[in-house]
């Protein structure tokens, strides 16, 4: 866009800045030399735990100190941007080249990036990466795109049905017996509701497209889909979407067992469930984390099961990862692939560290991430957490019982747009009685059919 | 001053009974719905998060436990994040102050060739939504054309495209527009220049526009967000809306709440020291149609 | 008022106020003279005026002129920020348009608009002349007015949800107490929308009232003792004397408030996400949806170029017209 004269002196100009700014960063001046890997290079890493949560960032630092005494040429500058990944300063990072060189991405941003090209293509020097072939294959195929590698996990976790143990015994249910079927959901939903005011049966999203990505999550768990496999035609004006929707209903008009507060999000449900008024919601183990964490939940209240009816279905997958920046040099790549390959991706080190993590008091034995399955590192994994345990292990067993039925269905493709149509269907079941179940999800088709036609 | 009701009528029996019912219901009306949010956000702050998650919610915290504002002050950094916050609203009060009164008073009274042109310009930055500028100028903070230097993590990020504010220049403009000429053209006469104008006749008489200006830019400045967000990402430099932000996620909701009780005192505090002078200059001023 | 009394005695004012110095002396070579000098001190004042523009001048070239300017080209463009950007003409647009919820954002950001209109635009002022007239517990009342705009928006966002809470809300309750039904505030695609308008007025309506305060105080008090002795009752009173005597203003902050409204994002961002069923989503929050969740900001900068341009066709039209309604 701009006249090449304007633009080759913009770039002498800029370059000629760079060099004279550059603050020190000890980093190798010559671009893209395919020297020895042992050359210093400095590689600038994304989601340090912030200061307000000291035993994390204490963890991390140690990390990042042991792996520079391993790797003497490599320096890791962490940038603690909390959160981790955000949506109006991503565009802006990137286009100001002040993204980092291995930056956190959720799972639901992958796709858009790798379609945008926003990420580099680390394929040529994954295969170093001892860990990675024993990943779920399901699990490294977030971050592929063919044949193409983009990136790797650090978090992943399936849906489940977490529950509060406390309100089910107020209820008089059976804590360690949560519901199997969507009918035992409903009754378990009105005995808590019944409880008194305040008190919620069952919660769920219905807006921010929070809404419709719960809804793609109900909908892979009965066993629907929300694309046709080639990703042309919207799929999931099904059986299994109805049924979603239609469980909803009955759940908020008939049993009245989902409070009167709707157009729910991520905090406000986090916040319900924390203050102990909520008995069920989809989601995974994170969410006990994050209720503990953030909202002063304890362990010992909650469980988490298989989502109802799911058994050999799939389930929404879940998680984060690590990407690169598109202009990582190759140095780059490879001394970031080294750090991803110690911190996250293996047992006993960095983030299953559990002898450190037990010494701090910090919770383990929660079953996520799942990323390895039943491989041998996999196995580790379990034993360390079981070795190590601080939380009520069997509190999470149902869920993990189901794990070997489900298999990891990705999202769909422009998963945020297609979510955001579907938040409609949601919050107009959850807000309107006389909701038209059929037309709704008519209209939704109708939107995304559209939307999945775009080439953009 | 006579104003809309007269004295006369206020001082018979119906008039004074009318006065003092209107007063008591506004001074109640107001107090409701303006201060009742502080209190609440106040109390909430002194509640445990069990019992800020009631509902119906309790108007009186069960337990005062005043630590909760000490823990937000320490586990949120919030000494750190006002500090500079306070750096950066400063020196944007008087970065705006100093660019658009000297832009006012040109477009005013100089009034050069293109000074409506120069003017619509400015009123036409109103009319796109902040959100949609954000990634171009981001681009030129990062990398300023021509000097070619980086604004980020610096307070000249904030300071300088504060000033760039629109609607600061047309309110003082229009403002200064109605002092009359014979004012400045007596100085004129005298020989003063433009600069000593600027300064001795017209800054005195623009106190109340002056003490609005500011107020608004220092509370704009103060409670941005995704601005600072983008381009303070250090964390020891980030702004308190921002530093609170990114790790309310984090936090309890009580403590969430200290914190932003803490964030608004500042501007609250400006906004009653200076109260006296800019409201006192607003009654004498003119803001005249 | 005092300061201009002052100045206005000083004695040498008297005679030379008049015009602007030289031309009081006539004669063809001295009108030369004076000619020449006329334009010289065109040229030293445009050049002073100009010196004092030069801040405001870099500042918004840098920051607000040149950005526009790149984002008129983004909008053409698609861009993914790590290659240089794809010319698609008007692709965007064409794109942008043809996405169902283009028009119920229009419609919703119209209604906003309007509504806010309806109930945000009258208050200040009738709060300010309210405020005006009485003569005690004036700096209370000017401060509280002013609290809600100081506030952080995160403080009106919770305080707000809790009241609008369908089932336990503060709202809610009192209308229990008063025996009349309750509403569903935010939940329902009738009352959304005027749920955040009530939102957005009450964080915003002290900065108005304020400005309105201002310009009250300089409306001549004789115009009102004269409108009484014609026998006008308050409510004329108002109507002849205060509106004219504060038209301008009021004109000006109209506009304002109706650009303002019509780029509403926070609102619905925060509070309805833009449900339920999209009927709070407004042409700003569907940018942010393009430009940040989409990851397509061609399309959002297609979106804010769209809103620029109704907002400053519509800006001019309402000058011309008022300036007009003015002669």
């Amino acid at each position: 866009m701009r006249t090449t004269r304007r633009g080759l002196s913009l770039v002498l100009v800029v370059g000629l800045g760079l060099v004279a700014a550059s603050c020190g960063s000890g980093e190798e001046k010559k671009p893209a030399a395919e020297g020895s890997a042992d050359g210093p290079v400095t590689i600038t890493v994304g989601c340090q735990p912030p200061k307000s949560n000291p035993k994390e960032r204490t963890a991390w630092d140690a990390d990042v100190a042991a792996f520079q005494k391993q790797h003497p040429n490599i320096t890791v500058q962490s940038k603690d941007a909390f959160p981790c990944i955000n949506p109006d300063t991503f565009q802006a990072k990137l286009a100001g080249g002040t993204q980092e060189d291995v930056f956190y991405v959720y799972y639901s941003d992958v796709q858009k990036i790798m379609k945008a090209k926003q990420a580099a293509d680390i394929s040529q020097y994954v295969g170093n990466v001892k860990a990675a072939k024993d990943l779920r294959p399901d699990v490294m195929g977030v971050f592929k795109d063919g044949d193409k590698t983009y990136g790797l996990p650090r978090n992943n976790y399936t849906m489940g049905l977490v529950y509060n143990r406390k309100l089910f015994t107020q209820a008089g249910l059976n804590p360690d017996s949560p519901p199997k079927t969507w009918s035992e959901v409903q009754e378990a939903a009105k005995k808590i509701a019944a409880l008194g005011a305040g008190y919620v049966g069952y919660g769920e999203y219905s807006a921010g497209n929070t809404g419709g990505w719960h809804f793609a999550a109900s909908l892979y768990a009965r066993g629907g889909s929300m694309v046709s496999d080639d990703g042309k035609t919207a799929a999931f004006n099904s059986p299994e979407g109805k049924a979603v929707l239609e469980n909803l209903k009955k759940m908020r008009w008939d049993d009245n067992s989902m409070g009167s507060k709707q157009l729910l999000q991520w905090e406000d449900v986090m916040r319900m469930m924390g203050s102990g008024k909520l008995g069920m919601m989809i989601g995974a183990p994170d969410v006990v984390q994050s209720v503990n964490n953030d909202f002063q939940g304890k362990f010992e209240d909650y469980g988490v099961t298989a989502v109802p009816e799911s058994e050999g279905k799939a389930s929404l997958s879940g998680g984060d990862g690590y990407m690169f920046n598109p202009k990582a040099t190759p140095e780059k790549m490879k001394a970031g692939l080294l750090w991803l390959e110690f911190h996250e991706l293996t047992p006993g080190q960095g983030q299953f560290n559990y002898a450190r993590s037990k010494e701090q008091g910090r919770p383990v034995g929660l079953p996520i991430p799942d990323l390895y399955g039943d491989t041998a590192p996999g196995q580790e994994i379990v034993a360390l957490r079981k070795q190590y345990a601080t939380v009520p292990v069997d509190h999470f067993a149902p869920y993990v019982a189901e794990q070997s039925n489900i298999t990891n269905k990705l999202e769909p493709p422009k998963a945020q747009e297609l979510y955001a149509v579907l938040d409609v269907a949601m919050s107009a079941v959850l807000t309107r009685k006389d909701a038209d179940i059929d037309k709704l999800l008519r209209d939704a088709e109708s939107k995304a059919n559209k939307i999945l036609a775009k080439n953009t | 001053m006579r104003t809309l009701v007269s004295p006369l009528s206020l001082r018979t029996p119906s008039g004074r009974i009318i006065y003092w019912t209107t007063l008591v219901v506004v001074v109640i009306g107001f107090t409701g719905a303006f201060v009742f949010p502080l209190y609440w956000m106040v109390t909430g702050a002194l509640k445990s998060p069990d019992e800020i998650a009631q509902i119906p919610p309790s108007f009186f915290p069960k337990h005062f436990d005043l630590g909760v504002y000490k823990d937000a002050w320490e586990q949120l950094q919030l000494g750190i994040f006002l500090k500079n916050t306070v750096l950066y609203a400063g020196g944007a009060w008087l970065f705006t102050l100093a660019v658009d009164v000297t832009a006012a008073y040109a477009l005013s009274k100089l009034r050069p060739f293109f000074g409506k042109l120069i003017l619509g310009a400015m009123l036409a930055t109103l009319m796109i939504p902040p959100m949609v500028l954000l990634l171009p100028t981001y681009l030129v903070a990062k990398d300023l054309p021509i000097f070619h230097a980086s604004l980020l993590n610096t307070p000249w990020a904030i300071w300088l495209p504060a000033a760039a504010n629109g609607f600061f220049v047309f309110l003082l403009k229009r403002f200064f527009d109605s002092i009359p000429r014979e004012l400045l053209e007596a100085a004129e006469i005298d020989g003063a220049s433009p600069l000593r104008i600027l300064s001795s006749i017209v800054l005195p008489v623009s106190r109340p526009i002056l003490g609005v200006v500011s107020i608004l830019s220092v509370v704009t400045v103060w409670k941005d967000f995704v601005w600072p967000l983008l381009v303070l990402p250090e964390t020891d430099k980030m702004s308190i809306s921002v530093g609170i932000a990114s790790l309310s996620a984090q936090m309890p909701q009580n403590v969430l709440i200290a914190s932003l009780v803490i964030a608004s005192l500042p501007t609250i505090l400006v906004f009653f020291v200076f109260q006296r002078s800019i409201m006192a200059g607003l009654t004498a001023g003119s803001l005249k149609g | 008022m005092a300061a201009t009394r002052t100045l206005a005695r000083r004695p040498r004012s008297a005679g030379s106020a008049g015009g602007g110095g030289a031309g009081t002396r006539g004669g063809p070579v001295e009108e030369d003279r004076d000619q020449t000098g006329a334009l010289r001190r065109a040229v030293g004042r445009n050049l002073t005026a100009y010196g004092f523009l030069c801040g405001a001048l870099i500042c918004f070239a840098l920051f607000s002129w040149y950005p526009m300017i790149r984002e008129v080209i983004l909008s053409f463009q698609q861009n993914n920020f790590v290659d240089p950007g794809q010319w698609v003409g008007f692709d965007n647009f064409r794109t942008v348009v043809e996405d169902p919820a283009f028009r119920s954002a229009w419609l919703n950001t119209a209604a906003f608009s309007c509504l806010a209109l309806v109930i945000g635009y009258a208050v200040p002022f009738v709060l300010a002349v309210v405020l005006n007239e009485l003569r005690h517990a004036k700096a209370y009342l000017r401060f509280v007015v002013y609290l809600p705009v100081m506030l952080p928006p995160a403080v009106a966002v919770l305080l707000f949800k809790w009241f609008y809470d369908p089932g336990a809300g503060l709202f809610n309750q009192v209308l229990d107490a008063f025996h009349l039904p309750p509403l569903s505030w935010l939940d329902s695609t009738s009352t959304a929308l005027v749920s955040l308008v009530l939102v957005s007025t009450w964080m915003n309506l002290g900065t108005g009232t304020l400005i309105y305060l201002a310009a009250l105080q300089s409306v001549p008090g004789d115009l009102y003792e004269s409108a009484e002795l014609d026998g006008a009752g308050l409510f004329r009173r108002v109507w002849h004397v205060t509106i004219p005597q504060t038209k301008l203003i009021l004109l000006v902050m109209l506009l304002l408030q109706i650009v303002a409204t019509m780029q509403v994002f926070i609102e619905p961002y925060l509070l309805t996400g833009g449900g339920p069923e999209n009927a709070t989503v407004t042409v700003a929050y569907l940018m942010y949806q393009y430009a940040f969740n989409f990851g397509d900001f061609g399309g959002g900068s297609a979106l804010g170029l769209m809103l620029m341009i109704a907002l400053l066709v519509f800006s001019t039209v309402y000058l011309r017209v008022s300036r007009e309604a003015e002669q």
